[in-house]
């Protein structure tokens, strides 16, 4: 009987170990107040975004309310050039003509310019304060509301 | 810091056997690793979009955000003197369509898109409203094209109307509209503006670039669907808006002439007439009018030659109206003064050519007054003669003929006046009585302008000035004058027109207004035949004068074309009359002579009053007897009879 030797085997290697290595306490660490945190943190970020909300929702209101004034000035600038050319229109020396006569006026007669026999104060004259009197004031006939 | 222990690399083939510190720091590597490459590729990306690609991309953005609305400028408005308007501009709608929207369609991948209306039911819907009737919107509306005007510049109300009917395809925009709100008042001189308010014709061309401003731009940003975003980039520029024009036409006088005008063109049968009215001593055009005219607000249907300002584009003969200006340079000139006397005859014979007198009359010994009163072309040729050519070209250019005005009015004429060297052997007696030379209206006016501003020339002058933003009139330079004659010749010359109108033999006895004494001098002169040769029997009657004759404010210049009867002082003389009378009251110029007291002027003004009411009640009583009688309309032939037509009738023909 032979003998055949067995192939030696290999024996695990004794792993190492540190061998600085100490036991240590170890400290409870210091109880941090993590939930605080947290809501302190998601406060600051919703009050943040909720003033960049409002910020931007308040910059679109005003941009808003400057849009409608502006179309305000717009439409009362369209109004007002309207109302100038309705004015002119009105004022058309036709139109007025023929207003004239359908309301029974005549053209006017000869041109002719009045002496008055006291100067009005337009004219520089100082005005009367008595109390004007018919006969004294030539005037008077033609502004009364008896003519 | 403290190293940390080495460990022993195993030998080749040897398993490695690791520690838990070891595979975590190879994770980590591993970790680190895949995160800086991440980190380098959004890096680079971040280099070349916001370095490399930086203004592409910037581009790009602001195409897809950003729009740019155009703002049109408002134009400028055209005042006459007094403020009153002559031209503005006012806010219009604009209706248009997207025919897209009408006719189904299909996207890219094939997908049908089916129409979002019916045209016919949006024609239909459409009809009432805008001034078109449904078959012709639909038609539009079926055009294949992105864009049609429906309707453009119809009145606001109609475009808020439109856009509240909110019909798909359907778009109103606001775009200016220039209107005239006198109408045709003062037309041929103001001009108008194309459906673009660019000025085409008139003063609204010649001054459109002061006019018309500068548009301004309004960006804004705009989200993907179309939206402007309120809070987005909103940059405007201002439109600046045109500069307004005032004139120095009045609107009241521009009235009276133009209804003297027309009034005169039916009377008496003519084919056009012009105006001028100017202010002495500062060359205001107080009024400018043609007849036949137009309505700028309503083109389309008139004449285009309606449209042409006949005092500064037409020229004519000026016929007798020269008389005074060749008189007054020989009276300069020291050839004649008023006083001098000649013998006249009825007829003279000038290189072959006969002129003679309008009407026979024995040789007789007259002053040169007379010659003017009784406008002698005799008399006056042979003053012309001692003149000489040189001298009468010369005064008349200096008068203005010859050249446009200064006015730099579109199609102005600048007449025709030959060189004195290619005159021919009749050239100086025909020009001297006002044929063989030709004038604008407008060029006759300044000559007499001249003689009334004591000699001195000032060029024409229809704007006064220009208002900006500040409201200011800022008035354009007064034009410098040059002095053609002395005070003492226009003087003379001045009272020899005063005869000719209120002298016993003047041909103007009907361009007499009341309450003024008034210089001027009539004219009548064949036009010229169509082909350039000879002259044809038609006439143009002119009459050109001044009031108050001794301190003359105002020049009123008149011609009626081709008139029946055919002489100035019967049918331009009363026309220069009516609108003189307005011209000084609106220049609120005295009567001469003492005024009225209240009394007689309340007693004159009852009896004006009551001859109208008369006149009115006379009228009345016809108009019942012939419905009465069921005759022919009686009132008709009462104004058939207009007792001014039966004077002229009367008149002694000049």
């Amino acid at each position: 009987m032979s003998a055949i030797t067995a192939p030696l085997r290999r024996t695990r290697p004794a792993l190492e170990r540190p061998g600085d290595r100490h036991l240590r306490v170890v400290e409870e660490p210091t109880p941090r107040h993590t939930l605080a945190y947290a809501i302190v943190m998601i406060l600051v970020f919703a009050v943040a975004v909720f003033g960049a909300v409002s910020l931007n929702a308040l910059a679109a209101g005003a941009s808003v309310e400057a849009r409608a004034l502006d179309a305000h000035v717009t439409e009362a600038e369209r109004v007002y050039a309207q109302l100038i050319a309705d004015v002119a229109a009105l004022e058309d020396p036709a139109r007025v003509r023929a207003a004239a006569l359908e309301l029974g006026m005549v053209p006017p007669g000869p041109v002719r310019h009045l002496s008055l026999e006291r100067n009005l104060p337009a004219d520089g004259a100082v005005p009367d304060t008595r109390t004007p009197d018919a006969a004294a004031d030539p005037l008077k006939p033609l502004l009364s509301a008896e003519r | 810091m403290r190293r940390r222990p080495s460990v022993p690399r195993p030998a080749r083939g040897t398993p490695v056997l690791r520690t838990g510190e070891q595979v975590a720091v190879r994770r980590i590597r591993w970790t680190l690793a895949i995160f800086a490459v991440l980190v380098l590729a959004t890096t680079a990306k971040l280099v070349e979009i916001q370095v490399l690609d930086a203004a592409d991309l910037a581009a790009v953005s602001e195409r897809q955000r950003a729009r740019t609305i155009e703002l049109p400028a408002t134009r400028g408005r055209i005042y006459d003197r007094d403020g009153d308007v002559l031209a503005t501009s006012v806010q219009a709608a604009t209706v248009y369509a997207d025919p897209r929207a009408f006719r189904a369609t299909e996207t890219p991948d094939g997908l049908e898109v089916p129409a979002a209306a019916v045209a016919a039911d949006v024609a239909a819907a459409l009809a009432p409203i805008l001034p078109q009737d449904a078959a012709t919107l639909t038609e539009r509306l079926e055009q294949d094209r992105h864009f049609v005007y429906l309707a453009r510049q119809v009145p606001h109300e109609v475009g808020e109307e439109v856009r509240a009917l909110g019909l798909p395809g359907i778009g109103v925009l606001v775009e200016p509209q220039r209107l005239y709100p006198a109408g045709p008042l003062a037309g041929q001189v103001v001009g108008f503006t194309d459906i673009d308010a660019e000025g085409l014709q008139g003063l609204e061309s010649v001054y459109d670039t002061v006019l018309s401003g500068t548009p301004g731009t309004l960006l804004l940003e705009r989200a993907p669907g179309g939206l402007d975003i309120a809070s987005g980039v909103r940059e405007l520029s201002p439109p600046e808006p045109g500069t307004d024009v005032v004139l120095s036409l009045d609107r009241d006088v521009q009235y009276v002439a133009e209804l003297a005008a027309a009034d005169a063109l039916e009377r008496f049968d003519a084919v056009g007439a012009s105006i001028v009215v100017t202010e002495v001593g500062t060359g205001d055009i107080l009024a400018m009018a043609s007849s036949p005219g137009f309505d700028p607000n309503d083109r389309g249907d008139e004449d285009p030659s309606d449209r042409r300002n006949r005092a500064v584009t037409d020229v004519f003969e000026p016929g007798s109206t020269q008389k005074a200006l060749t008189i007054a340079a020989a009276i300069e000139e020291g050839v004649v003064s008023p006083s001098t006397t000649r013998s006249v005859a009825d007829s003279i014979r000038i290189s072959g050519s006969t002129f003679t007198d309008s009407a026979s009359h024995p040789t007789a010994q007259w002053t040169v007054t007379e010659i003017m009163e009784r406008s002698s072309n005799v008399g006056t040729i042979e003053i012309a003669q001692e003149l000489g050519p040189e001298r009468l070209d010369a005064y008349l250019r200096s008068f203005g003929y010859g050249r446009p005005t200064a006015l730099g009015f579109p199609g102005e004429s600048g007449g025709l006046l030959r060189h004195h060297e290619d005159w021919w052997g009749t050239s100086l007696p025909t020009i001297a009585i006002g044929h063989g030379v030709a004038v604008s209206l407008l060029q006759l006016a300044q000559s007499y302008s001249t003689i009334a501003n004591d000699g001195v020339a000032l060029p024409p002058r229809l704007v006064r000035g220009t208002v900006g933003e500040d409201g200011r009139l800022t008035p354009v330079p007064s034009p410098a004058g040059e002095r053609v004659i002395s005070t003492t010749t226009a003087a003379a010359v001045r009272a020899m027109l005063e005869e000719a109108v209120h002298g016993e033999r003047g041909t103007g006895g009907l361009a007499q207004v009341d309450s003024y004494r008034v210089a001027g001098k009539t004219g009548t002169a064949r036009k010229p035949a169509e082909g350039g040769r000879g002259y044809s029997n038609d006439y143009i009657a002119t009459f050109v004068g001044m009031a108050p004759a001794d301190d003359p404010r105002v020049v009123v210049a008149v011609m009626i074309d081709e008139p029946r009867p055919i002489f100035g002082g019967l049918t331009a003389a009363p026309v220069f009359s009516e609108v003189m009378q307005a011209a000084l009251v609106a220049l609120r110029v005295p009567p001469e002579g003492a005024g009225d007291d209240l009394d007689s002027a309340l007693q004159l003004a009852a009896e004006h009053a009551a001859r109208i009411a008369s006149a009115e009640v006379a009228a009345a009583d016809a108009a019942a007897r012939a419905v009465i009688e069921g005759g022919p309309g009686l009132v008709d032939g009462g104004e058939d009879s207009d007792p001014s037509e039966q004077a002229a009738g009367d008149a002694d023909p000049p």
